[in-house]
């Protein structure tokens, strides 16, 4: 058995090698399947030092600058989507996750109604090796309480009046409009309509996602 | 000299004659360059998470020459279009077309290490050589057609989608040696 | 999982231009190599003297597939982040049988074709420049051929989920597949060929 071995030519070799491979890529799973694994001591980490988040002050501060180098996903229904979305925000429902259409080097924001989805989203997208994800803490909902219906007491003081200057602004600019709550704390409990109509157009610095990341042409 | 070369026919002899006309040194073992070849594209694979091509080089390359001339329509068209890019960057600062640039190159090497250059028309004992250049003009005019269809040529499809398990690109690759087995048949007085 | 190193961050769109390049080279070098800068040697596969572009072309698809199917495996490859170009199948077929018949007339294809200009092989470069022709022509007749360009349309799609087989037999079943085709061809040489060509 020794000898013929010995006088296998190369080309005998190889095939015996080859069939060999062949046969032991019979146990093979190369695809990733629908399990994935979590490092759970470093999610908590994470979440522990609000490394996993952004406010909707930090996020509307980055409209504003025009800043390109981050992804906006809005996690809800196309329906729900096209009545109201964040300015440059792009829509991928939950149930579109399981193939992530983003590049793993990329830096996602993920945004939901209230942020529960978003954040379940976070982890499987973390899961899965995308280290840049974040999300909108609060989610929608703190979008428009905080930056597009900012809140003033009436029994404010004027420092805080002043310093109500700029959210106020910034609600406007959004197309949002500042409100005055009555100092018995009750809010309105349904939210004004937007005065600037449902989709503000976008500051024409900002792009889609991550600029000037045009679809790569990857075919032959 | 051409009438010597008209006069021989397809025997074994003549066939052998053919073949010492190879220059420089012989081939490599063509399971080991088969090797060399698949860890290349492994490598593409595992580096750039995409395999080879040479037909996208080409479109690439045709469009932005023929934005020279015609830029709108070439902007306007559906599918040379796309290859522009979005105005941010040059149409040949491209993956392809620098993989393309270094297969020259690499060839280039291999082949001046084994002494194979010669300035010669590749063909048969029995067809001239300009009717050789008009032959490889219209294959290559069908190539370029077919290529466009399958989205892909032989690099592209064949070994980066056979690799891969691409159902495509096996069919394509299928295709293309039924192909070119049936029409060898009619074109086989180019070549022997 | 930390490869492709590209789609994980670790270079950019630059960098990546250079690497296109030494991937390039490493093509050429082999295709050369191989002998594939021939159009001579090349068409001979065609009229059974010589299956060289077979045994190459198989073992590098073997090679390349066993890659990655070990390193999916273990894990170091995400294959889902390997491009696949979608399938279109009846486009597809036109294009394979179009690509065929011009390989035969014209003597290469689209990749063997620069290793033979490198060595000044003239016909090579009518045929680069019929490319050219017959890509033109078909963007002008675009409008006309969109119809057969996106005809049988299936997304990217993997053999092993088209035939409902596990992954790990397709690999096996193309190993025999060519392994068998090779113990095959130097019979077919043997018997229809009429001479080694150039080798």
């Amino acid at each position: 058995m020794a000898r013929t071995l010995r006088n296998l030519t190369l080309n005998q070799r190889l095939g015996l090698a080859a069939f060999g491979l062949g046969a032991l890529a019979l146990f093979a799973n190369p695809l990733p399947g629908p399990v994935v694994a979590v490092d759970a001591q470093e999610m908590a980490l994470l979440v522990q030092r609000e490394a996993d988040h952004v406010t909707p002050q930090e996020l509307a501060a980055w409209i504003v600058e025009g800043r390109a180098d981050y992804r906006l996903v809005d996690l809800r229904s196309a329906k729900e989507f096209a009545d109201y979305s964040i300015p440059g925000a792009q829509n991928v429902p939950l149930t579109d996750l399981a193939q992530p259409p983003f590049d793993r080097s990329e830096k996602l924001l993920l945004y939901s109604q209230d942020g529960t989805h978003s954040s379940q989203a976070w982890l499987l997208l973390r899961a899965r090796g995308y280290r840049t994800a974040y999300t909108l803490n609060g989610g929608l909902d703190a979008w428009k309480n905080d930056v597009l219906f900012p809140t003033l007491r009436e029994d404010a003081s004027a420092e805080e009046k002043a310093a109500f200057q700029k959210p106020a602004e910034l609600a406007r600019y959004f197309g949002g409009t500042p409100r005055l709550a009555s100092a018995a704390g009750a809010t309105a409990t349904e939210l004004p309509r937007l005065t600037a109509g449902a989709a503000v157009a976008p500051p024409p610095t900002v792009g889609g996602g991550p600029a000037p990341r045009r679809k790569k042409k990857e075919g032959c | 000299m051409a009438t010597a070369v008209q006069e021989i026919t397809e025997t074994r002899a003549g066939a052998h004659a053919a073949a010492a006309e190879r220059v420089g040194a012989p081939y490599m073992n063509p399971y080991l360059a088969g090797i060399g070849l698949g860890l290349v594209l492994l490598s593409a694979f595992v580096v750039m998470g995409r395999g080879l091509g040479a037909s996208g080089a080409i479109n690439s390359t045709l469009a932005w020459a023929l934005s020279k001339v015609a830029p709108a329509w070439v902007a306007g068209n559906e599918f040379l279009g796309p290859y522009l890019g979005d105005g941010s960057t040059h149409p040949l600062k491209d993956w392809l077309v620098f993989e393309v640039m270094g297969i020259y190159a690499g060839a280039l090497v291999s082949g001046l290490l084994a002494g194979r250059f010669k300035v010669m028309v590749e063909r048969g004992p029995r067809i001239s050589a300009s009717a050789r250049l008009g032959l490889a003009f219209a294959g290559g005019t069908m190539t370029g057609i077919g290529a466009a269809f399958g989205r892909g040529c032989t690099s592209g499809q064949a070994l980066t989608g056979g690799s891969l398990l691409n159902l495509g690109s096996w069919i394509f690759m299928i295709c293309v040696f039924a192909g070119a087995y049936t029409a060898a048949y009619f074109v086989r007085r180019q070549w022997r | 999982m930390t490869t492709p190193f590209y789609k994980y961050g670790f270079f950019g769109d630059e960098t990546s231009l250079v690497v296109a390049f030494l991937i390039g080279i490493g093509f050429g070098f082999f295709l050369e190599r191989a002998g594939f800068g021939s159009s001579r040697k090349l068409v001979s596969q065609f009229y059974l003297n010589d299956l060289a572009v077979f045994r190459v072309m198989f073992t590098a698809i073997v090679t390349a597939m066993l890659g990655v199917t070990y390193l999916g495996w273990i894990g170091v490859l995400d294959l889902t982040l390997v491009y696949m170009v979608p399938t279109f199948w009846v486009a597809q077929i036109v294009g394979g049988v179009l690509l065929g018949v011009g390989f035969a007339v014209g003597g290469y294809c689209p990749g063997t074709s620069p290793a033979a200009v490198v060595m000044g092989h003239l016909d090579a470069i009518t045929y680069i420049a019929g490319i050219f022709a017959g890509v033109f022509t078909f963007a002008l007749a675009f409008p006309l051929l969109r119809g057969l360009y996106t005809a049988g349309e299936m997304g990217a799609v993997r053999l092993p989920e088209f035939l409902h087989l596990p992954y790990g037999l397709v690999v096996f079943g193309v190993v025999l597949m060519a392994l068998a085709g090779f113990w095959g061809a130097g019979w077919v040489e043997k018997r229809f060929g009429t001479a080694p060509e150039a080798r």
